[in-house]
């Protein structure tokens, strides 16, 4: 019996977003990656194109970082005071699509350090590797608004994917954005209303960027309020599917820092008798939320473990392969 | 809801005279300021004005079609028009459009499947327009049979009520109400509604504040679009509230302004 | 939604015959679908379409038991395709599969021990799922047996042999163990041994278009205790077929796919398999079938699936009372918040962000915001009082000051009154945290 299988008929289409330059866009990215395009929802080949497959970047800190369990620095320790090192070997060993850089030496309660001591960090990476990178700062918005600028001058024509542009605070990161050729990940509070109004405030700003904007909708570790992170993305993209344009941008999903700071990540088998051994049960926690989560559409995940971010491309590899009928 | 721009249409003077000397300017004029305002669709009818309205109709898609992307709403009675207008398209029209009487139906709904074309239902037939919610929803029934029938998909069908101007037919306004209610539970998807808004305030003062408030009304019971006048602000900022309100776009602050740019 | 006018329409005689008082066959469906009249006041419907129109107007999918007693169990009764919609019903079962020609007892004392506890829920796996790996029936009737002295865990049953099927239900028929496979080439017997027998019934096709045909059949038998498998077991085209099977019982009612569904990881690796398994409990398995009995591999599993099946109407709450954020000392600041989940969470990833160890003092709220809670006196002066003497946070730290949310500053006076503490007022968003801390507590 012939059973008529059924297909949405969608509007709309999330926007394809280039990540990287090469030479002939004035970077020096050995390629560059694409992401967003999709026509249907998560994997559903049978009814729309998924022309990008979704990608995983690894994350990479420009100091040694602190707090991370022994577990997940073990995979580092070679490297760990070399950014440009570090980068590589997540590129060459470990198969990362991008690299986050994160630039926690600027922390005022730490190092401090000013633009002038991040640029030749960033130069070393974009030298080290030929993946497209992420720019982060060290997450204090006063800091890292003094930070945006110079890094993207400094990267001028890569095309960087810069963090991250609020509500209340966008134009530092869009401003960079517009100057220096760059994409901006505009962030918002697990609040799909925020998320929206901050791409209409962005477009506001400028119109082409609209086709240069990655959402993160702050998405939350397993067990910590992923549920409405992903109900958030599901909703969000069944708008832009649906022909809602300031909605239909791609995801960016920031992982490994929601993950690495709970207490799956640590607490040994000792103190919590039913939760399994610590060192696979975090990784497992990792590669689990970004399961989740790309069953929700996101397009790019941020991740730390290695092992984890195997597991994750495998499973995109699974999920990329044709189903329909 | 969806704004069928009403603009396009040789009642008013300036397209008349457009077509009669061929002149595209006033009509590409009018086309690309729809579209700016947000419509959906262009309404494009040619009006009394001419004796040769096949070829009105050919024209004036032609040169609509070079100032606008969006899909057109080909507005006539004479099918032969219609027709030409379907051959020269360049994308899926909208029929404008068929009673629930049958041959006119057989017609439109060949038309409908040959040019992959949406078709607008008049909740009428050789009778005229009924008064209760009942007959119209009869109607409708047949306009959707129909459509069924000759494989369009029911999707592609927008059921029109039709709306009497509410000075001279008050007591029409809660069946139509009814009738886009009831619409909805008769197909599984259901078919679309529509219905010529500024009828509703034919003849009367406060025009645009009658049109608006039925217009959000309507949309409460169901209605999917209304040929109206796109360049009317406040309509387009109550309608964006409306679907709002309805959970049918995802809330912001600056919703009005996403909603008049959709198009961009 | 109810049976539109036009599928009513389809199954009615078109004889205009005006006896059902309506002047058309149309007429008639109309009124039918807007409920003004019933199927009855038809003279000439024939009995072919009064069953066609009461299944449709059946739930579109049926709820399905495996278990008995305190273990019983229920699948499928599902409504919605998005859980923002609306809450998803039953969450997933997990069913841990026993081999019966392995060391059965090890396998089953790992799947007893698989138990958790996590922000005070207890999580476990439902089923252990015994597969006649041996192609024996006194195998799998003698692993039957061991399963029936190890585990009052529910059981799958997984044979396509009926023989050893028959055998292992002798043992286990009272636990009303899932029948695992009706396949085009057994289906006869396997459904007269589930129907006889009060289990259910796991029908499995080679595709969907198999499957539909397969769940007829047993249908036409009269069975219809069943879960489907569509035996797809590409982790790509399970979760299109799982899909599939959900749309088509939910927006198009089609029979053969209104029943609850049966997925099975299958890559070897453990981990990669339970990635692969997540997928389908993400997108609609009713049951899920795995290998790995390792505690690190279900924790985030069970965990993912209580996040996915709560009802996003209702507050997730977390557990009220004295939580830690880093190592704090006796000189760590104390914030003060309510215990709805999402705002605890902001809250304490921003305190994490200002990396200053610290406690945060959780108030049962019942899973209410900031302001809701204010509103509704669940957030008062005298409940974060009696939260700072029940936790014994006097105790823990050396000073008497407490960070209250920006959003109820007008507390302050009364807790300061009600408890001895000192009150600073916070910002009044959780986004604020970090610039609060560095400028007011280090």
């Amino acid at each position: 019996m012939a059973v008529e299988i059924l297909k949405e008929k969608y509007r709309g289409q999330v926007r394809e977003v280039v990540l990287g330059a090469a030479k002939d866009k004035g970077g020096t990215r050995s390629h560059t990656v694409k992401i967003g395009g999709e026509t249907t929802l998560p994997f559903l080949h049978f009814e729309g194109n998924i022309p990008n497959r979704p990608v995983v970047a690894m994350e990479v800190w420009d100091i040694v970082p602190e707090g991370w369990p022994e577990s997940l620095k073990s995979n580092f320790e070679d490297v760990y005071d070399d950014p440009a090192a570090w980068a590589k070997k997540c590129v060459e060993e470990y198969g990362a699509d991008l690299i986050a850089v994160r630039f926690m030496s600027a922390d005022p309660d730490g190092q401090d350090a000013s633009p002038d001591d991040c640029i030749p960090t960033l130069k070393k990476v974009l030298e080290a590797v030929g993946v497209p990178l992420i720019i982060y700062g060290c997450g204090k918005s006063e800091k890292d608004n003094l930070l945006i600028g110079p890094l993207g001058e400094a990267g001028a024509g890569e095309n960087l994917l810069l963090g991250v542009a609020e509500q209340d605070n966008f134009k530092p990161v869009a401003s960079a954005a517009m100057a220096n050729g760059h994409t901006v990940i505009a962030q918002s509070p697990i609040d799909i209303n925020i998320a929206k109004q901050l791409n209409v405030l962005i477009s506001e700003l400028s119109t082409p960027l609209l086709d240069r904007i990655v959402i993160d909708p702050t998405v939350a570790a397993l067990g910590y309020g992923i549920e409405y992170s992903y109900s958030i993305m599901e909703r969000a993209r069944f708008g832009a599917l649906q022909g809602d344009r300031m909605l239909a941008m791609p995801f960016i999903a920031n992982i490994g820092g929601e993950v690495w700071s709970k207490r799956e990540a640590f607490v040994p088998h000792e103190e919590e008798a039913t939760w399994g051994e610590q060192p696979e049960r975090s990784m497992m926690w990792e590669a689990t939320t970004a399961m989740a989560l790309l069953q929700a559409g996101a397009d790019l995940l941020v991740m730390r473990h290695p092992r984890a971010v195997e597991l994750t491309k495998q499973n995109i590899d699974e999920l990329m392969k044709d189903n329909s009928y | 809801m969806i704004i069928i721009g009403e603009r396009i249409n040789g009642m008013f003077r300036d397209i008349a005279k457009a077509i009669r000397e061929k002149d595209p300017a006033p009509v590409q004029e009018w086309a690309r300021k729809q579209e700016e305002m947000g419509a959906g669709y262009l309404d494009i009818n040619v009006g009394p004005a001419v004796s040769d309205r096949v070829d009105a109709m050919r024209w004036l898609v032609e040169v609509t079609q070079e100032a606008s992307k969006l899909p057109l709403c080909l507005d006539s009675t004479d099918y032969d028009a219609i027709e030409a207008g379907l051959e020269v398209c360049k994308r899926p029209a909208m029929i404008n459009s068929v009673p629930a009487i049958q041959e006119k139906m057989d017609r439109v709904f060949t038309l409908a499947g040959k040019y992959d074309a949406e078709v607008i239902g008049l909740a009428m037939s050789e009778e005229g327009i009924p008064k209760d919610s009942d007959s119209r929803i009869a109607l409708a029934m047949e306009l959707v049979a129909n459509c069924d029938a000759y494989g369009v998909p029911v999707q592609n069908l927008y059921i029109d009520p039709l709306v009497l101007p509410c000075n001279v037919g008050q007591d029409h306004g809660p069946e139509v109400f009814e009738t886009l209610r009831q619409v909805k539970l008769m197909a599984d998807p259901p078919p679309k509604t529509t219905v010529g808004l500024s009828n509703i305030s034919q003849g009367t003062k406060n025009r645009e504040l009658i049109n608006r408030t039925f217009a959000v009304m309507a949309m409460a019971c169901g209605l999917d679009s209304a040929i109206a006048d796109a360049c009317d602000e406040e309509l387009i900022a109550a309608v964006a509230t409306a679907r709002i309100i309805l959970n049918m776009d995802i809330y912001c602050d600056g919703y009005v302004d996403v909603f008049k740019n959709q198009n961009k | 939604m109810g049976l539109t006018g036009l599928e009513i329409f389809k199954h009615l005689p078109k004889t205009n015959c005006k006896e059902c008082g309506f002047p058309t066959c149309l007429a008639f469906a109309m009124a039918l679908a807007g409920g003004k009249t019933s199927l009855d006041q038809c003279p000439d419907v024939s009995e072919e379409a009064k069953e066609a129109l009461a299944s449709a107007a059946a739930p579109p999918i049926r709820k399905v038991k495996m278990g008995a007693g305190e273990k019983e169990v229920e699948m499928g009764d599902e409504t919605e395709l998005f859980r923002h919609d609306k809450r998803f019903e039953n969450p997933t079962v997990i069913a841990i599969k026993v081999k019966d020609n392995e060391d059965i007892d090890a396998k089953l004392n790992n799947i007893n021990d698989l138990y958790f506890e996590r922000v005070g829920q207890e999580f476990e796996v439902e089923a252990v799922a015994l597969l006649n790996e041996s192609g024996e029936a006194s195998t799998f009737k003698s692993a039957a047996e061991k399963v029936a002295g190890g585990t009052d865990k529910n059981v799958v049953l997984i044979s396509e042999d009926p023989a050893a099927m028959e055998g292992a239900l002798e043992v286990l028929a009272d636990r009303k163990p899932l029948v695992y496979a009706a396949t085009k080439d057994n289906y006869e017997k396997m459904t007269e041994l589930a129907q006889s027998k009060g289990c259910p019934l796991g029908v499995k096709g080679d595709n969907l278009n198999d499957l539909a045909e397969l769940v007829n059949k047993v249908l036409e038998k009269g069975y219809r205790e069943l879960v489907i498998d569509s035996g797809s077991r590409d982790t790509s085209q399970v979760l299109a077929d799982l899909n599939q099977i959900r749309r088509q019982a939910i927006k198009k009612k089609f029979r053969p796919f209104g029943f609850p569904t049966i997925a099975f990881a299958s890559k070897d690796d453990p981990q990669e398999e339970l990635i692969q398994g997540g997928v389908y409990l993400s997108k609609y398995a009713s049951m899920l079938v795995l290998e790995t009995d390792k505690k690190e591999h279900l924790l985030p599993l069970v965990s993912w699936r209580f996040n996915l099946f709560t009802d996003p109407q209702k507050p997730v709450q977390v557990e009220a009372g004295l939580h830690k954020v880093g190592e704090p000392k006796e000189n760590s600041p104390v914030y003060c918040t309510t215990n709805f989940s999402l705002t605890y969470f902001l809250v304490e990833g921003e305190v994490d962000a200002s990396r200053i160890p610290a406690y945060i003092l959780c108030v049962d709220t019942g899973g209410t915001s900031v302001l809701t809670a204010y509103a509704d006196n669940r957030f008062t002066a005298e409940k974060i009082a009696e939260g700072i003497k029940a936790t014994g946070l006097e105790e823990k730290v050396n000073h008497k000051n407490i960070v209250i949310p920006g959003l109820v500053a007008v507390l302050k006076g009364a807790l300061e009154e009600e408890s001895g503490w000192e009150v600073t007022v916070g910002p009044r968003e959780a986004a604020g945290i970090v610039k609060f801390a560095k400028e007011k507590l280090s």
